[in-house]
């Protein structure tokens, strides 16, 4: 891979970090990669609001050659809605147009004394001053950031008002509503006065076999668009499977509390396709297409919805009008804020009004009853302000919860609120969230998938009744293990494409002769170095633990009556692991069995378990 | 019952839909023929096709072994090997899994068959009922 290209705001200084290749071969690229490289940086005492705070953007190996679903990056650090490893991944075109640019990373540190955006041209670094896009929303500082350089062609990252602000939940945007929107990053970016980041380049990405790889790439795509799952996110988008999550239960309504959700139909993403969809978006080099672009009866053209924001926009606050979903979700979008969170504490929110816990003195008078989406589109503007009750909305479920005396209440794992695949209708989701490096993610492993049929029996991933329990638990860490090989790459989960085809690119663009298990094996030192990372960080067993509300059964609906028994699914899951059943930690043969030696000895002599208290 | 594949198991599985309480109310709302395609593999010796229209919770039509040209617009085309076949009809291959993985290749609206899961997971119980014995 090419230079990470270190910068440091607070003194201007820049310099370029080579990576090891033992860490290219070791991590591949990507989360995985990231972790490596900021394994030292990441301690307990790091406030990620402070100048010394990382934040790595990263490309894979993969990024932009038109691979399979291939045009995406990742940004890590530490995140401040969960005080833990952070990352997440971003489609849209910026990570291509870095590695063009010479880099296939940056690493941010410091803090800018005033408002700046870089601007990194043929793999020069200019840093500007943002005074003119500070307090712009996401969709017009890229067009006033591109007018500024003079650059059409660029692509620019940038946060909105609500990562300039501190929302512990803002994201980082490119193109057109492409987010990395999970632990908060944005809101880091916004703490070092960093506004966005434009990047230009020419420069050809250059692979180790091109011919091979040409040839693999080409077949992998050919094969990736013909396959059913492909045609249905292009088709109907990833809200095309509404119907079947909420026939199995899966699609939490009513904040957790309702299993079922009649008004589906009104909601689906075949519903969109026949009633507001205009058209389709891809990322760089992608044949799937699955964003969408709407038209609603202003009409203006606009980013639709996808499954996380329609079910925490719709079913979640009991609000079945798409249209106006669909407009929730671009405020939030605007201000850069994930909508995961945002709709998940705007839930916890009306849920508490509903138990009286919150009330009109509190809200500034606003009635936050079920499927008020005029209160909801109010506290959206509050909460990117940080103004009245939006300031205590804007740091997270568990925070708000805790505010009110209801922290128990909260939907969410670590400080990361739960994304819209109930584990009572998929019990393999448990413990996605449960042991997510990140808090309740649902891509560091959309075991929901699995559960749908999406079985993988080349690498080991099996398929289980939707309601088993510790039986699967080995299979979900193996799932765990391969998506973890895809945040690396950094490749879409939504390409359903042959592991054996993955390993053959991989071999061709990077010149190694890997076997399917050594990628996994790849895949499973990464989530173990991100687990000790996580352990330095004053993660224990007690962490890995759901919320009160998935642990009550519905009453109705597909998954009526069932609740995972999470405390057997995380024995079995520590045993398929290796990790020790007391702490949780990965054990010191396993970590040296992973070739992590420094790791063993730092997990063993500074945060063994009398000292982290676990 | 009868052997699948067959002209009297698809008589039977046309009857059986038609007399199935459940399936009526669950399909109440399906639009759409199907056609299938039957790659040879194992105890098929060669290919096979078989076709049922399937409207409103009942079977419209059946037809063994129609040509392809009969029905040139079918809602959905539905084209799997024999073992795969066999495998979803008797309980060892979940249809999602199959249509998933690619061992049941789907031609038509895949809006509209997600949208109905329900349907094609109980039209595969039916199916399943009525078959008694596999070639």
């Amino acid at each position: 891979m090419q230079p990470i290209l270190r910068i440091n705001l607070t003194t201007g200084t820049t310099e370029e970090f080579i990576i090891p290749k033992e860490w290219e071969r070791d991590f591949l690229g990507g989360a995985s990669l990231g972790a490596r490289i900021l394994y030292p940086f990441l301690t307990k005492e790091l406030d990620p609001f402070s100048p010394e705070s990382p934040l790595l953007f990263l490309n894979g190996p993969l990024s932009g050659t038109s691979g399979p679903t291939t045009g995406r990056f990742v940004i890590c650090g530490k995140s401040p809605a969960t005080n833990l490893w952070a990352e997440s991944n971003i489609g849209g075109f910026w990570g291509p147009e870095l590695r063009k640019a010479g880099y296939d990373g940056l690493w941010i540190t410091g803090k800018s004394p005033s408002p700046v955006f870089l601007w990194i041209e043929e793999g020069r670094l200019e840093v500007r001053n943002a005074a003119s896009v500070w307090g712009k929303d996401v969709y017009e500082t890229q067009e006033i950031v591109k007018e500024e350089i003079g650059v059409k062609r660029a692509r620019v990252a940038v946060i909105g008002e609500a990562g300039e602000r501190g929302v512990l939940y803002s994201s980082i945007c490119c193109d057109n509503g492409r987010m990395a929107g999970r632990t908060g990053l944005g809101a880091v970016m916004g703490s070092k006065n960093l506004k966005a980041i434009a990047v230009y380049g020419t420069k050809k990405i250059i692979v180790a076999h091109e011919e091979r790889y040409a040839a693999l790439r080409s077949e992998s795509n050919r094969t990736l668009k013909q396959s059913n799952e492909t045609r249905y996110f292009h088709d109907v988008g990833t809200a095309g499977m509404a119907n079947f999550f909420e026939y199995m239960g899966s699609m939490p309504s009513k904040y957790y509390h309702q299993g079922a959700f009649p008004n589906v139909d009104n909601i689906s993403g075949a519903k969109m396709a026949e009633s507001i969809l205009v058209g389709f978006y891809a990322c760089q080099g992608c044949v799937i297409a699955c964003g969408r672009v709407v038209k609603l009866d202003d009409g203006a053209k606009r980013k639709g919805p996808e499954w996380e924001t329609i079910a925490g926009f719709g079913p979640n606050l009991l609000i079945d009008d798409l249209a106006e979903i669909t407009r929730l979700g671009e405020l939030c979008d605007r201000y850069g804020m994930d909508t995961i969170s945002a709709a998940n504490t705007i839930g916890l929110a009306v849920h508490l009004f509903e138990l009286g816990k919150l009330t009109k003195q509190d809200t500034g008078g606003l009635e936050l009853t079920w499927g008020n989406f005029m209160a909801v589109r109010q506290l959206i503007h509050m909460i990117a302000r940080r103004e009245g009750i939006g300031e205590l909305l804007s740091r997270g479920s568990r925070q708000f919860g805790a505010a009110f005396d209801a922290e128990d209440e909260a939907v969410q794992v670590n400080g990361l609120e739960v994304a819209y695949h109930d584990p009572r209708g998929v019990s393999g989701m448990a413990l996605s969230y449960a042991t997510s490096p990140r808090g309740a993610c649902h891509n560091q492993s959309d075991y929901f998938m699995v559960e749908l049929g999406h079985i993988e029996e080349r690498i080991g991933i099996t398929y289980f009744d939707r309601h088993a329990q510790a039986e699967k638990a080995a299979n979900v860490a193996r799932h765990q293990d391969w998506r973890t090989v895809s945040n690396a790459l950094v490749m879409c989960i939504f390409a359903t494409i042959d592991p054996n085809e993955q390993v053959n690119l991989i071999n061709a663009a990077c010149d190694y002769e890997w076997t399917l298990e050594d990628m996994m094996r790849s895949g499973e030192r990464a989530w173990n170095l991100k687990r000790a990372i996580n352990n330095r960080m004053g993660l224990t067993r007690a962490n890995d633990k759901l919320p009160k509300a998935l642990l009550a059964p519905y009453q109705e609906g597909g998954s009526a009556g069932f609740v995972p028994d999470l405390k057997s699914m995380l024995s079995a899951y520590y045993e398929s692991r290796g990790w020790d059943l007391e702490t949780g930690k990965p054990s010191k043969n396993k970590l040296l069995e992973l070739g992590l030696l420094d790791i063993a000895s730092d997990l063993a002599v500074n945060y063994s378990s009398s000292k982290t208290g676990s | 019952m009868a052997i699948f594949p067959s002209k009297e198991w698809l008589n039977g599985l046309e009857e059986k839909i038609n007399s199935d309480e459940r399936y009526a109310e669950v399909a109440k709302n399906w639009e759409g023929d199907l056609f299938f395609h039957i790659e040879s593999e194992g105890n098929l010796k060669e290919d096979l096709t078989f076709y049922l229209d399937l409207w409103h919770g009942k079977c419209r039509k059946v037809e063994f072994k129609p040509d392809a040209s009969a029905y040139p617009k079918p809602a959905f085309t539905l084209t799997a090997s024999y073992n795969n076949i066999t495998a979803i009809l008797t309980g060892k291959l979940n249809p999602m899994t199959a249509m998933m993985t690619m061992k049941l290749k789907v031609s038509g609206s895949m809006g509209y068959m997600m949208r109905n899961v329900p349907t094609v997971l109980d039209f595969v119980r039916v199916a399943g009922e009525a078959t008694e014995e596999i070639l």
